[in-house]
């Protein structure tokens, strides 16, 4: 039993941080169409400016922050300087953000090396938790990563149906052309958008280094966790993505522990059948 | 007050692929409303598309006063004076009718929230419903509310009757005529040539992507071969 | 007439060439160019642009080391005759079930799925030791025998690459004259408009995927006896991103530009050495992407065919002025 509550919890923490990273890219796509395939090197970008953050000042809240921050910029960018120029043409969209993940992805390796990093974490998220009503312990910054997602994923929620620029949002996503006929400036709503999608991101990153470690390889690793998340949770929605998430961690986590072989399978089987059944995603709206 | 135009195409050539849409299509719209009438896939909506750059025109100009919008993003033609009521409504179906109004509500304008809600007391009533749990004739009163929260020199429907029961389509031309009337021109895009007529003064016939015949409300309506030869209708109103 | 004037030269470079020409430059990029040409046949005739193609050419290349000889001992070794069916038939039938799952997705869900599946394969790839052993894959998986040495051997190897190149451009185009190949662009114009007449758009797709499967095959088996191995990094990340790479080069909708994108792709890997540091290549092919994507997005071969219009516009200016 211990096994497979440290599995379950194990799943949890995978799932918390498919769902910080997927958000954001479902965000993207919701809005814009666009799949940004360097989603994941923007997590990696945050990841590791958050790490040098921490390695300076030793303070690990800013780290997090400037690792978002500097995802987030670069995410503006990247739709400013190349994606905001082909807007409509979504294969050249995917296209460009893949050289564009590939530049970064080379960049970041010059800059920082082949190194695995972990970024340190301050007293209060170190070391381990005990869980008395399930009789184990479990490392705390991971437990406080779980707490973390939720906070986000609610938060993200409350911004998007609650907020004047949520509905904006919202409304984006329902009929872009209509927006733009009734005046809404859309090209500095997909900036906006594309840099919380970096800020995310970013900030992913950053824990992902401190629940776990970065490395090179890592951008791609949450990068198709991200595509599979959304293509099981459903396109465009907060609740798609944390659904999507959290099946996919947890199959990952179950497949790795009590079936080795096929654990890259699992999620793979799972999104053939949802492909199969719902081609939209669990909670994706159907293309009109 | 002139009969100076506002609102002022010239020669609008518009493509779909190699499908040739509209053929130099020129327009003029003073202070006087005028109708824009045709059949089915005649080329209204193009021409509407064209207006706020939805679809990008072949060649001609389009002019609001001296500006010209021919090269503008549909955001910018919007902010120009260009408010649109388009064809199906196209309302955000996961907005609530409240959203629908806040966002697009600027400040100092004629028309605002509580207008909206004073001339529509149903929408009122409805403000926290979304956007795809209303009624058709609901959701037209919304989507010319919010064309109106922009307090546009120019307002554009196009078959702002489709599909409303007989009441609510006395509804919109009453409503249509009192914007007419508050100084917005109103350019009215319609099949419903009966609905048309009580809401303009003047008519340009538009027939294979060609404005063919350019007439006043009065003379249309006196006139049941032109009605039959290019809108298909036996009679007036029947 | 047109294609001697391309053939004619390409078989008799190797007369020209040493060995490390032939078989680095020219070999590596008509092998890269066939699987390329699946995914430009794929992305121009059915409109997808599929991520799988270097997952249907590992299936293929998996199947003639399994098949046949190799050095580590695992496998059922099957002469060549039954084996290369074999491994093309797998192919296409992996290509047939890519087309299946990926039947009702267009557009940006389809690169997704495809790179998904392409990406669960690299990962199965690692993990499964009884087909694919694993992390290490098959080595000394040598070509045929051929008289006195193999046709894995720099000369042989390239006009074998050569026969197959011209043989899949041949059945390309053929295909997509065929009443099914016109069945896929149908359904590529307006899958919508199909259905509502009543006519599936499955099996047209599938076949498409199938067809494409055929291709990267042959190129993935030529892939195999050019490396004499292959493993779960034959399938990776790294090889899709290239054949992409070498596709939008050419340009996605000429599928005969992958072997320019291929050529282009090949030497600049070769060559970059010389412009900057080996460890900057990607930085480097990224860059080149990128131009590509921005400024012709239709790959060098339309951005040829649009100078050489631009330049003969402009000699015939003077004259029709």
């Amino acid at each position: 039993m211990t096994l497979f509550f440290v599995v379950t919890l194990n799943g949890l923490t995978l799932a918390a941080l498919y769902f910080l990273a997927a958000s954001g890219f479902s965000l993207i796509f919701g809005l814009m169409r666009t799949v940004n395939m360097a989603h994941g090197a923007l997590l990696l970008f945050g990841g590791y400016v958050g790490w040098s953050v921490v390695d300076a000042t030793g303070l690990w809240a800013l780290g997090v922050m400037a690792g978002g921050l500097a995802a987030a910029l670069a995410g503006a960018l990247v739709q400013i300087g190349v994606l905001g120029r082909m807007q409509g043409d979504e294969l050249r969209q995917t296209l460009a953000s893949i050289a564009i993940s590939i530049i970064l992805a080379d960049l970041m390796l010059w800059i920082w090396g082949g190194t695995t990093y972990q970024v340190r974490t301050p007293s209060w998220l170190t070391g381990g938790t005990r869980i008395e009503v399930l009789g184990i312990g479990y490392a705390t910054v991971r437990l406080y990563l779980m707490v973390f997602a939720l906070s986000v994923g609610v938060g993200l929620w409350l911004f998007i149906q609650k907020t004047r620029i949520g509905a904006v949002i919202r409304a984006g996503v329902d009929d872009q052309d209509m927006l733009r006929a009734l005046g809404y400036p859309i090209n500095r709503i997909f900036v906006l958008v594309f840099a919380m999608g970096g800020m995310l991101a970013g900030m992913a990153g950053v824990i992902a280094g401190s629940a776990l470690s970065i490395a090179p390889g890592t951008d791609l690793q949450f990068l198709l966790s991200s595509l599979v998340v959304v293509i099981v949770g459903g396109m465009g929605s907060v609740g798609g993505a944390a659904l999507g998430a959290l099946l996919i961690g947890l199959a990952e986590q179950y497949g790795l522990a009590y079936a080795p072989t096929y654990a890259a399978v699992v999620t793979f089987v799972i999104m053939v059948f949802v492909l199969a059944v719902r081609p939209q995603g669990l909670l994706g709206r159907a293309e009109a | 007050m002139g009969t100076e135009a506002l609102l002022r195409l010239s020669n609008i050539n518009l493509h779909y692929g190699s499908s040739h849409v509209l053929h130099d299509v020129s327009l003029e719209l003073s202070d006087r409303p005028l109708g824009i009438l045709g059949r089915n896939g005649v080329g209204k909506t193009s021409i509407c598309n064209a207006i706020f750059g939805l679809e990008p025109i072949t060649s001609g100009t389009i002019m609001l006063g001296d500006q010209d919008l021919s090269k503008l993003t549909p955001e910018k033609r919007a902010q120009a004076g260009l408010g649109y009521v388009p064809q199906g409504r196209r309302i955000f179906r996961s907005l609530t009718v409240e959203e629908h109004l806040r966002i697009l509500e600027r400040k100092g304008g004629n028309w605002t929230t509580e207008r909206v809600y004073q001339t529509f007391p149903r929408l009122k009533e409805r403000r926290r419903n979304l956007g795809d749990r209303l009624s058709g004739g609901e959701q037209q009163m919304l989507a010319i509310s919010r064309a109106l929260l922009l307090n546009p020199q120019v307002l554009v429907l196009d078959e702002p009757t489709e599909g409303l029961a007989p009441a609510i389509v006395t509804d919109v031309v009453e409503l249509i005529n009192q914007v007419a009337q508050e100084g917005t021109s109103v350019l009215l895009v319609e099949q419903n040539l009966h609905a048309a007529l009580a809401a303009v003064q003047d008519v340009a016939i538009i027939v294979g992507g060609e404005v063919v015949e350019r007439v006043t409300a009065e003379a249309l309506e006196n006139d049941p071969k032109m009605q039959k030869q290019h809108l298909g209708l036996e009679a007036a109103g029947a | 007439m047109r294609y001697f004037l391309v053939l004619i030269p390409l078989a008799l470079l190797p007369l020209l060439l040493n060995d490390f020409w032939v078989s680095q430059v020219l070999t590596r990029a008509l092998i890269l160019g066939v699987i390329a040409l699946s995914l430009s046949f794929l992305a121009t005739y059915l409109g997808v642009v599929s991520f799988a193609q270097v997952t249907l050419a590992g299936v293929a290349g998996y199947a003639v080391a399994y098949f046949g000889p190799n050095t580590v001992g695992l496998g059922f070794p099957l002469p060549l005759y039954v084996s290369l069916p074999i491994a093309l038939l797998l192919s296409m039938a992996a290509g047939a079930l890519i087309g299946l799952v990926a039947r009702r997705s267009r557009g940006i869900y389809a690169i997704m799925i495809t790179l998904a599946i392409g990406v669960a394969f690299f990962y199965f790839t690692r993990q499964n030791y009884a087909l694919f052993n694993g992390f290490t894959g098959f080595s000394g998986v040598i070509a045929p025998k051929m008289g006195e040495g193999n046709w894995g051997d720099p000369m042989p190897l390239y006009f074998l690459a050569l026969g197959v190149s011209v043989i899949c451009v041949v059945l390309v185009n053929g295909f997509v004259r065929s009443p099914l190949g016109l069945a896929v662009q149908a359904v590529r114009d307006a899958p919508g408009r199909l259905l509502a007449l009543g006519i599936p758009t499955t099996y047209p797709i599938v076949a498409a995927f199938a067809f494409s499967g055929l291709i990267a095959g042959s190129g993935g088996i030529l892939n195999v006896w050019f490396q004499e191995r292959v493993s779960s990094f034959s399938v990776g990340i790294g090889p899709i991103i290239d054949v992409l790479i070498i596709s939008v080069i050419g340009g996605l909708r000429h599928p005969t530009g992958a072997f320019v994108g291929a050529i282009v792709y090949v030497m600049l890997d070769i060559f970059a050495i010389d412009l900057i540091d080996r460890d900057r290549f990607n930085l480097l092919i990224g860059i080149v992407l990128l131009a590509i994507v921005m400024a012709a997005p239709n790959g060098l071969h339309q951005l040829a065919i649009d100078w050489v219009g631009k330049l003969r516009g402009r000699a015939e200016q003077p004259r029709t002025n």
